[in-house]
């Protein structure tokens, strides 16, 4: 009976595997492709490579730039992760401690916020970056990313600060410990988790971001890597080698941060959707 | 102590929300209220820079434009059966990982990766396996129908193209809620139903179905709301083609500001996407409320 139950659980796991493993074939067969020269792609593409071959990936960075595109990528995705998850646990924090109606007005406009797609307001947001001269600056990609991820920081830092009990910040406070003390080294080690949460999927929001650069930057020098992604098929005239070579580039970073955080993003993700 | 405490530190508090006002505020409220709002009142091109107050004109004309009727047409149509396909699908797998199953993160991997990655990537992946995998296959299987299928040349197949990878894009978020729904039903309830003979799929329809359907209503509303803000997958698997067969609103409205610079009018269609966003959260927000009580 024990040794039918394994084999059944066993023939599950494989079935569930090899169903995923389906699933995820296409990112496969792209990596896999990656490796092979563009004459071995177009005759026999679902097979595995004959031998290890890396010029694909070498002429793409070449022609994608990508040493460029990555600095500008990290540049802006490590400012937009630390610029918008400082403000929203500011701003959450001052929600939290608030009192009465104010505080509770406070929450609700920046729930709101996040019904606002993108798209109603990218127009005025052109407009206005021209305006402030943001327009082909990687600060205006910055500011505009930062304010679309506070409504959501705010929203889970909120939920999160209510759980932190408020005799600890007392305590601090009566052995004379300054408020902002209080907060940066009493309150904010305990809402570590939240904030790995919030960079993650803040990370991952500027990094496969393609609207807001798309309509900011028209310098190509200061593209971020989803929008150099995007314009590279129209430069490379479907030379797929370097596409496919250039798209697992862009892919890995991201592939990388999900498998190492992955419990906070999954959390995340879910705690926002059903609150 | 407590509320002498908050009278002293009140002003600090204060302070501590002024950069996320001004940050959500620049970046999101103003351009809503004193940008998309009063622009779709006015007939104003970009590039020719005249402005003048048209009124309401622009939300009428919006009625006989037959593209942007077929954008919205499409988006319903692209909502409709994509969350069809990615629920049933994200179900399934949410339910063969709620048993007894190695592997758990490994497997939840394999569907959620192309959730993080972005639309641009999956587009592109996509368009390589419709151009390049499918006819191979056909090739090697001797199906010349499979190969000689042209996936961008007319609007059907681009439609379709468009609902597959939009579908395969969404399922793994849809799953982790359905994981997450499934492990709060209590076990002694599915126990208790198996032992009066409630299996297999009468026990899925009859316990697990109905104690989910919270989970239900909120991934139906997840994924509508994803639906109409659906722009990159299009824009980079069909460009929106061919002949705008897969124009989405929000393409729809791209194209006219940034391609056409019909500032106004693309304002007027902003709004109303606005209106349809802010309506399905609206009913959302209604309906698991009062789901809360019930329960």
């Amino acid at each position: 009976m024990i040794k039918n139950q394994k084999t059944f659980t066993f023939i599950k796991t494989a079935l569930c595997f090899l169903f995923g493993l389906l699933f995820i074939l296409p990112v496969l067969l792209i990596v896999m492709n990656a490796l092979k020269p563009n004459g071995e792609i177009l005759t026999s593409f679902i097979s595995f490579p004959s031998s290890l071959y890396l010029d694909n990936f070498a002429q793409a960075m070449e022609t994608m730039n990508f040493g460029v595109v990555f600095k500008n990528t990290v540049f802006v995705t490590v400012c937009t992760v630390f610029l918008s998850g400082t403000v929203s646990f500011f701003g959450a924090y001052g929600i939290s401690h608030l009192k009465g109606k104010a505080s509770d007005r406070f929450y609700i406009l920046f729930v709101l916020g996040q019904i606002i797609p993108f798209h109603t307001v990218m127009i005025p947001i052109s407009i206005m970056a021209t305006k402030l001269n943001l327009n082909n600056t990687h600060l205006g990609l910055i500011l505009f990313n930062s304010g679309f991820f506070t409504a959501f920081g705010i929203m889970t830092y909120v939920g999160f600060l209510k759980t932190v009990p408020r005799e600890l910040e007392e305590a601090a406070a009566i052995d004379g410990a300054a408020p902002f003390r209080i907060m940066m080294q009493i309150v904010f080690p305990l809402v570590k988790s939240t904030s790995v949460t919030l960079g993650i999927l803040f990370f991952l929001w500027t990094w496969n971001d393609l609207l807001l650069p798309n309509i900011l930057i028209s310098d190509g020098s200061l593209r971020t890597i989803t929008v150099n992604l995007y314009m590279f098929k129209s430069a490379t005239n479907a030379q797929w080698n370097l596409l496919i070579a250039g798209l697992v580039v862009s892919m890995v970073p991201i592939i990388v941060i999900y498998i190492a955080g992955q419990k906070y993003i999954t959390s995340g993700l879910t705690a926002g959707a059903i609150k | 102590m407590s509320d002498f405490l908050y009278r002293k530190n009140k002003k600090f508090y204060l302070a501590l929300l002024l950069p996320a006002l001004v940050l959500y505020g620049g970046a999101l409220v103003c351009p809503l209220l004193f940008g998309t709002l009063p622009y779709s009142f006015l007939n104003w091109n970009l590039m020719k820079g005249k402005r003048s107050f048209t009124g309401l004109t622009n939300y009428i004309r919006l009625f006989s434009d037959e593209k942007f009727i077929h954008a919205v047409c499409f988006t319903i149509l692209l909502a409709v059966i994509s969350i069809l396909f990615s629920n049933l699908l994200a179900f399934a797998v949410a339910f063969m990982l709620d048993q007894n199953v190695r592997a758990k993160g490994v497997i939840r991997s394999f569907f959620f990766i192309p959730n993080i990655i972005s639309g641009v990537m999956v587009a592109f992946v996509w368009s390589f396996i419709f151009t390049n995998a499918i006819p191979n296959i056909g090739q090697l299987l001797h199906i010349d129908a499979l190969s000689n299928i042209s996936w961008f040349g007319n609007p059907r197949m681009s439609m379709t193209a468009v609902v597959i990878v939009t579908a395969w894009q969404s399922t793994g978020f849809l799953m982790m809620l359905y994981v997450a729904g499934l492990q709060t039903i209590p076990k002694d309830v599915i126990e208790a139903a198996m032992l009066d003979g409630c299996v297999g799929l009468s026990k899925i329809l009859k316990i697990q179905l109905p104690l989910l359907m919270p989970t239900v209503t909120i991934n139906l509303f997840v994924s509508i709301a994803g639906a109409f803000k659906s722009f990159d997958i299009p824009l980079s698997l069909t460009g929106g083609g061919p002949a705008n067969s897969t124009q989405t609103i929000a393409l729809n409205i791209y194209t006219d500001a940034f391609g056409a610079y019909k500032t106004g009018y693309a304002s007027a269609k902003s709004m109303l996407l606005f209106l349809i966003v802010a309506a399905i959260a609206f009913f959302q927000l209604r309906i698991t409320r009062k789901r809360e009580v019930q329960m």
